[in-house]
């Protein structure tokens, strides 16, 4: 029992933290239409960031790895830490990729900068100790006076604390003249740049604020499984949760929510239950051999995602400030009463 | 000092053979079918498998270079009309495509992971006394890839400058609806244009793994960034602008591997690519006409 327990607790802190990163690229995709293929960097370097600042010092006795940004700081300040260096990378990349091009093209360019920074950080090991990674990340909450189980759910509480704080944030974001401007700005940039928006800035501040997000993903996760090396973040990682926000539905976060759900979390999980075939690492690779056809298929049959984004009516119930004689439609409408 | 910087410049110069013959097959069909193809370095991958059957089985590399060249060519023609063209006539724009084209890499890569069991394979060719020309020395294997990489260089040109089906491409690259208009056979050049390039991509992958002298699921995808750095340096459709961009980058990364390691020349690469962003903003402006698929 508490083997199962504990398993759906940790399925439970996974789908915390990919919610996390699917809010972060819906917000820049499905909003802004900000292609960001690199979104694995940033939370990378969320997660390194949180795993340094709170190993300690990489010198001396039983010294066995080598990182920079090496301290002790106690609880919450590797988390900030990591948030603001998610954000901080994403202003730098942001500063030099993202200027108006073709979304193919800006994809790519992402998606090469993706892969350097991989290779990079893989050959250097005076940066993050190389292919070995980082291990032996403290846990953070370990003041709390519980069990190994306990501490299970709490750290998935403590997550869901999260996602729910940058749920609000962001819907708060996303409906407010900022998120219009940004919508705006996917559907019709030039139209957009002619209202006096500027088309940079916009990008380059929904780039910011998405990495900020897949930082805080990057350091929650770390300091879960206590461990990070090149192999967590290949760019197919990005692919998933990209997958995830297409099959959801891209534009709203009930889709978010429901493609996460159903493509990191179940898919991938399910597979963890079927009867291991072949050499070990055939069904890894198999895998990511069907998430790429499920991409591929989604996009064929339901382009849009399955549950697809409202588009804006501009009925007089909707338009309250203006339109005063349908303010009792409106509020009705606004409680989900029926119209009279 | 001056020995260092030639042979580095001489190594850089066979990089870039490598890179150019990816580089070309990149070029001509982006700049022909508008599809960034992001499964390019994993049919380079396959290329390159394809060639360690044959030379496993005891025939010489310049089968493999044949087969390499004949699968790339087969299965871009397959991908390119039986998925690219199926999503181009739903109505998919250069950015769907693209998104289409990572998902096919990731299931050839991740399905050759899974077919080459995770496993990299050594590839090795008969060597004979290396050449010394100066401080600079090569070994025949590396002047053969040099002369591949100018051979097929001038072929294509030649094609494209000289033959009625080059001038045939050049147009539609330029104008497909004019070209169409003009009696051009649309259909038929695209098919060429899958086969031209899906062959320059076989065979970059088996030259790349004679230059490397391994082959593994990642090898196209490693090599990916470089060969996009360059298409896009180059101007997309332009071969000569590719093999131009080609030396550029591998002199540059092979003469930061020889001073500053090799940690680093990766780097270099990236290096590059932060020049292509910011020295040529026209090869990547937005151009809203040119949002279009030429597939059929």
């Amino acid at each position: 029992m508490s083997a199962w327990s504990y398993y759906i607790s940790t399925l439970a802190v996974y789908f915390g933290i990919d919610v996390l990163s699917g809010i972060s690229l819906n917000l820049q995709y499905g909003y802004a239409g900000v292609v960001n293929l690199a979104f694995i960097i940033f939370q990378s370097v969320g997660a390194y960031v949180a795993a340094a600042t709170a190993l300690g010092p990489d010198t001396g006795a039983g010294a066995f790895q080598h990182y920079i940004f090496a301290a002790s700081l106690p609880f919450p300040i590797p988390l900030v830490l990591a948030t603001l260096a998610g954000g901080a990378l994403a202003g730098v990349v942001g500063l030099f990729s993202l200027r108006r091009m073709r979304r193919d093209y800006q994809g790519a360019i992402m998606l090469i900068v993706s892969l350097i920074a991989l290779q990079v950080v893989t050959a250097d090991v005076s940066l993050f100790n190389g292919s070995n990674g980082l291990t032996g990340v403290p846990k953070p909450l370990s003041f709390l006076p519980v069990g190994p189980l306990s501490y299970q759910w709490a750290y998935a509480g403590w997550v869901f604390v999260f996602c729910v704080a940058v749920y609000l944030l962001v819907r708060w974001l996303s409906r407010s003249p900022w998120g219009r401007a940004l919508k705006a700005m996917r559907d019709q940039e030039e139209a957009a740049s002619a209202i006096g928006l500027n088309i940079t800035v916009l990008r380059l501040q929904v780039f910011v604020v998405g990495g900020l997000i897949a930082g805080l993903s990057g350091g929650l996760l770390v300091e879960y499984i206590g461990a990070w090396s090149p192999g967590a973040w290949g760019y197919a990682e990005t692919f998933v949760i990209f997958t995830a926000i297409f099959v959801g539905g891209l534009g709203n976060y009930r889709g978010v929510v429901l493609g996460v759900l159903l493509v990191p979390v179940v898919f991938l999980q399910v597979t963890q239950f079927l009867p291991q075939i072949g050499y070990p690492g055939l069904m890894d690779s198999l895998e990511w051999v069907v998430i790429g056809l499920l991409f591929m298929l989604c996009l064929l049959v339901r382009p849009r995602g399955i549950l697809p984004e409202r588009k804006p009516v501009a009925t007089e119930a909707n338009a309250f400030p203006f339109a005063t004689p349908g303010l009792l439609p409106y509020l009705r409408r606004r409680l989900g009463r029926p119209v009279a | 000092m001056f020995d260092t910087l030639a042979s580095a410049v001489a190594f850089g110069v066979v990089l870039a053979s490598v890179i150019a013959i990816a580089a070309m097959g990149f070029t001509i069909q982006f700049g022909l079918t508008n599809v960034l193809n992001l499964s390019y370095g994993g049919i380079m991958t396959i290329g390159g498998f394809a060639a360690y059957l044959v030379t496993s089985h005891g025939l010489s590399a310049w089968y493999g270079l044949a087969v390499g060249a004949v699968a790339g060519a087969i299965v871009t023609l397959v991908v390119g009309r039986g998925i690219f063209a199926v999503y181009a006539r739903r109505g998919a724009r250069v950015f769907e495509m693209m998104m289409v084209t990572l998902g096919l890499g990731l299931v050839i890569d991740y399905g050759l992971q899974a077919l080459s069991r995770n496993n990299i394979y050594e590839f090795t060719v008969l060597q004979s006394t290396p050449i010394s020309l100066g401080p600079i020395i090569l070994t025949p294997t590396q002047v053969i890839i040099i002369g591949i990489g100018l051979a097929l260089f001038v072929g294509l040109e030649a094609l494209l400058r000289l033959t009625k089906i080059g001038k045939a491409l050049r147009a539609m690259a330029a104008d497909p609806a004019l070209a169409r208009a003009c009696g051009i056979r649309t259909r038929q050049i695209v098919v060429l244009t899958w086969l031209l390039s899906g062959a320059l991509c076989g065979l970059a992958g088996v030259v790349y793994i004679i230059n490397s002298q391994s082959v593994g699921y990642t090898t196209g995808e490693l090599f990916l960034p470089l060969v996009i750095a360059a298409a896009i340096l180059g101007g997309a459709g332009s071969p000569a602008g590719a093999v131009l961009a080609s030396l550029l980058m591998g002199i540059v990364t092979q003469v930061v591997a020889a001073y500053g390691g090799s940690l680093y020349s990766t780097a270099a690469g990236f290096g590059v690519l932060v020049i292509v962003l910011l020295s040529r903003p026209s090869a990547v402006l937005t151009k809203q006409a040119n949002e279009e698929l030429t597939l059929a």
